[in-house]
């Protein structure tokens, strides 16, 4: 009974947890994009224009849903859903700290940790892609099935850089579970470098988060919803809580694949050279840990914003190339000098 | 499903797409619109649509007096409208065969200069958009608020400048002009660097400009191209060297010259246009500097324009290109005709031919690179 | 058609991507700081390139600007304008409309000539704020001044009468904000030839030259009947 109050707690927790990041992210996006361009951005909703983001849910809550004449009434009203379910799902497996000793009782900081982690983000990743080319099909408008059909290209392309970054992880640490790559990640290696994936797998890393930004749909490939080409791609003809969903999901989007970099490349948890956890008591480290992961997942959450504000957007052909004949072929070379590397050290 | 009106073509549209994109689309400018008829992505006709604007400017100046007829001018290429009205007025002029005193003619210059940077930092700013970096059109755009604070404080307008009269300006430089232009001076060149700096060798931006809408001299020369889209095809032409008007033959200023005549040495030539135009701003201010304080700003015309009849034709080198202004007179207070030869019409002909065989992507592009005003279009 | 055959050798910094990007993002990262920094200055005008607009009114309006209109009223409180009706002829969008009456005995307090406007209505609607109607004032009496706030509910409003106009006028000078005299622009001198100008007409053109060089007398100049060279500008330093 215990162990189902602790999940239930755990999910709602981390569910509320996540949206509530997301909805900051919004808020987060538009005063760093304002600042970035010499401006002051949304300031008048409280103080610093903090309260945006509830003045927009308010806004998208209240208005008039409305499903175009000609729509496709099904596809139309299941693609937000299919987008954003997947989003807030995803985040299971991924840790967000370490442990907590609660009553004698220790709860690890994590949904589930399932041991094939990796193969469930890997799943749930792609099935936000259905969500996309639903709706741009659904909506009966050819800017929608534009973005729809841009969006299901470059998600199903850049999943196979983004899955084989990951093998390059699995190799490493012998582990498909991201709560025991996370936990293998303290102490040090070549007697300075922190433990870290980012050291161990330098290309892979950058291999990663090139192809997670491409999963995401943020500039520089943020080409399904390309403003200035299509409109707004898929969600085009979407008004009120469908389209907040949309928005909503890739915001939690972001926080995800965040949470994932920094559970498998910026060493988790950890603090580098320092092991906090042998100097505080179980409670106060559970929620250290918390803070620790969130500093850093928040440190990629502005990578996002800061990206997307400084770069122009590619073109589609341009992204499969860079896809298909830049990044499987750079991926598959890091697969290679991983195995080489550890066949040779072991 | 097919509320969108084919486009005329003879083309089997049967496995075509046929998209429209305008009037009100985000990267139309203004209310430009694009029948485009696709194939999955790439396009295969092109069929252009303007009109939408359309507010019957040349006739309207058959009913107003010749004066009259400036604040109209203004709304032509709201981007840069100073160009517009001194290149009217130069038709007038010559009509009448007034001869501009050399203090009114830097004026004119120094002014022109200005909106000419205003007009490539607001083109460069919006390719900048269209191609999805937003962060550098707001760099530039705040310098060209420093720039229509000149000329507020010139005469009192920002954008409808209603600058000059027929035969001079009807201003003096403002006092703090020289302190303002010192100012403005290098942040003009900060925002061009830091737009550099994020575009020019950014390999998205490259790949996303170079060898698009690429046009060879020949066909830009035959299709009537002027201005930095022909300049940017490799032909030296510009009027304020070639045809020298306001004393432009007195200062010494390079004329950029582009290889490709494609986005990227359009955005480039633009680039360099606006650092020759702070040089020719110093020049011309440094002779302007040595005429006496009370040296005549207007040329002595009658209170009511009456020029002899006939007919002119007087042009200029505006921001986008060759700007030029037919005017007929039959001897009385108002222009019997007003015809104008806008440089976007010419250009915007060959859009089609730009960007056949292109991305949806690219003709978004090219139609910010080429810079057209839809009020300088349709008129 | 074939276009042209495009070559370009990418440098190395910039077929990899990531230095441009990185340089890129330094940029911005440069901005950001320098206008958090900003954020945390008192007061509405925090980032030094925006104006919080409602709540800070401190940017500087042009003294020249061309925004609602206002009649002036001369040193004694009097109203300037004489009728002459010359703004509403040179209005390219034909927005100003004035009906002339005659100074009745014992009015001078009100009026400073000897005809004043019964009406005059300028149609915000209609107008295109050229400048031309102060241009060609010969009283200075109608000025353009620094007010832009022209949002209005009804129609009705937005057409200027009398009353609204010399009320923008006492507003202007409590607020301190009155238009400075335009400066003439100096005007080539005549040629020896007076009877020839250059240009189309010369009929008129002597008297065009006289009343830009010295003063003339009102009743005089009602003569000049059409007044649209808006160079002429020469009452503007008034009988002060």
């Amino acid at each position: 009974m215990d162990d189902w109050l602790i999940a239930i707690i755990k999910v709602v927790g981390i569910w509320v947890w996540v949206l509530l990041i997301a909805v900051v992210m919004t808020w987060v996006e538009r005063r760093g994009a304002a600042l970035i361009q010499d401006r002051p951005g949304p300031n008048r909703a409280g103080p610093w224009g903090l309260f945006q983001p509830l003045a927009d849910g308010i806004k998208l809550f209240t208005k008039e849903e409305i499903i175009p004449t000609k729509a496709q009434k099904l596809l139309y009203i299941i693609g937000p859903l299919l987008f954003s379910v997947p989003a807030f799902s995803a985040y299971a497996v991924v840790p967000f700290g370490d442990k907590i000793v609660l009553g004698g009782k220790e709860i690890i900081l994590q949904v589930s940790d399932v041991n094939i982690g990796f193969l469930y983000i890997l799943a749930i990743g792609s099935m936000a892609v259905y969500g996309v080319i639903l709706g741009g099909w659904g909506s009966n408008n050819k800017y929608s099935i534009l973005g729809g059909l841009r969006s299901t290209a470059q998600m199903v392309s850049y999943e196979v850089p983004l899955g084989l970054a990951l093998l390059g992880i699995v190799f490493v640490y012998g582990t498909f579970s991201l709560r025991d790559i996370s936990l293998a990640q303290q102490g040090t290696f070549l007697g300075f470098l922190p433990n870290w994936g980012i050291f161990k797998q330098p290309l892979g890393f950058i291999l990663f988060i090139v192809a997670a930004y491409a999963e995401a749909n943020r500039v520089p490939f943020d080409l399904p919803e390309a403003e200035s080409e299509i409109v707004s791609g898929y969600h085009t003809e979407y008004g009120s809580m469908r389209l907040g969903l949309y928005l909503f999901g890739e915001y939690v989007n972001l926080v995800t694949i965040s949470g994932i970099i920094v559970a498998l490349y910026f060493g988790s948890w950890h603090m580098p050279y320092i092991d906090l956890g042998a100097y505080l008591g179980p409670i106060s480290w559970g929620i250290v840990s918390f803070c620790i992961f969130f500093l850093k997942v928040s440190f990629f959450l502005w990578m996002f914003v800061w990206v997307r504000w400084t770069l122009p957007r590619f073109r589609y052909d341009q992204v499969m190339g860079l896809g298909w004949r830049g990044l499987i072929p750079l991926a598959l070379f890091n697969i290679f000098i991983t195995a080489l590397f550890i066949q040779l050290t072991v | 499903m097919n509320q969108n009106p084919t486009p005329q073509t003879s083309h089997d549209t049967g496995d075509y797409v046929t998209v429209n994109i305008g009037p009100s689309h985000p990267a139309m400018h203004g209310t430009l619109r694009v029948i485009a008829l696709t194939d999955g992505e790439s396009l295969i006709k092109v069929d252009p649509e303007i009109g939408y604007l359309h507010r019957g400017v040349e006739k309207l100046g058959e009913s107003l007096t010749y004066h009259q007829f400036i604040p109209i001018t203004d709304r032509l290429n709201y981007c840069s409208a100073i160009p517009n009205n001194v290149s009217y007025e130069m038709a007038v002029e010559k009509l009448m065969g007034v001869e501009v005193p050399e203090k009114a003619q830097l004026i004119r210059v120094i002014m022109m200069e200005l909106a000419r940077i205003a007009d490539h930092q607001v083109c460069i700013g919006i390719l900048g958009v269209d191609l999805g970096a937003f962060t550098p059109f707001f760099y530039l755009i705040i310098q060209r608020e420093e720039i229509y604070e000149i000329f507020e404080w010139f005469n009192g307008a920002r954008l409808t400048n209603t600058f000059g009269r027929i035969g001079g300006v009807d201003a003096d430089l403002p006092d703090d002009f020289e302190q303002r232009w010192e100012e403005l001076k290098p942040g003009v060149r900060k925002a061009n660097d830091e737009t550099e700096k994020l575009l020019t060798h950014n390999r998205i931006w490259m790949d996303r400009t170079i060898g698009i809408s690429a046009f060879s001299a020949e066909d830009a020369l035959n299709w009537g191209f002027t201005g930095p889209c022909l300049r940017a095809c490799g032909v030296k032409r510009d009027l304020r060297i070639d045809e020298p008007y306001c004393m432009y033959d007195k200062f010494k200023f390079e004329v950029p010259v582009g290889k490709n005549g494609d986005v990227f040495d359009r955005y480039i030539v633009r680039m360099i246009e606006m650092e020759e135009s702070i040089k020719i701003i110093d020049q011309a201010y440094k002779r302007y500097k040595e005429m006496p304080a009370d040296a005549p700003l207007m040329a002595r015309v009658p209170k009511v324009i009456k020029p002899p009849a006939g007919e002119v034709y007087s042009a200029l080198e505006s921001p986008n290109g060759e700007l030029g202004f037919f005017v007929k007179s039959d001897g009385s207070a108002k222009p019997y005709r007003i015809r104008i030869r806008p440089p976007c019409y010419m250009i915007y002909q060959a859009f089609p031919e730009l960007v056949e065989g292109e991305l949806i992507a690219d003709l978004v592009a090219c139609l910010s690179s080429l810079n057209v005003i839809a009020g300088e279009l349709d008129r | 058609m074939a276009k042209p055959v495009v070559k370009k050798e990418y440098t190395l910094s910039e077929r990899i991507y990531l230095w441009e990007i990185l340089k890129g993002m330094k940029l911005t990262w440069g901005h950001f700081w320098f206008n958090f920094k900003a954020c945390w200055r008192p007061g509405p005008h925090t980032i030094p390139t925006c104006w919080q607009y409602p709540e800070d009114r401190t940017r500087e309006i042009s003294p020249i600007f061309r925004g609602e209109h206002m009649l002036q009223r001369d040193d004694k409180g009097r109203e300037m304008c004489i009728a002459c009706g010359m703004c509403a002829k040179i209005c390219p969008a034909q927005c100003i409309t004035i009906k002339k009456a005659k100074r009745k005995e014992g009015e001078e307090e009100k009026y400073a000539a000897k005809t004043y406007p019964a009406a005059f209505e300028v149609d915000l609607l209609r107008c295109i704020f050229c400048g031309f109607c102060e241009d060609v004032c010969p009283k200075n009496a109608i000025v353009l001044g620094q007010e832009f706030e022209f949002a209005r509910y009804t129609k009705e409003e937005c057409i200027l009468d009398k009353r609204k106009l010399l009320m923008n006028y006492r507003k202007a000078k409590e607020e301190g904000k009155l238009k400075p005299p335009r400066k003439r622009v100096p005007v080539v001198p005549a040629p020896p030839k007076p009877e020839k100008a250059e240009g189309g007409e010369a009929k008129k053109s002597k008297a065009a030259v006289a009343g830009k060089t010295k003063k003339k007398p009102v009743a005089k100049k009602k003569a000049v009947e059409s007044a649209e060279g808006t160079e002429k500008k020469e009452a503007a330093e008034k009988e002060e």
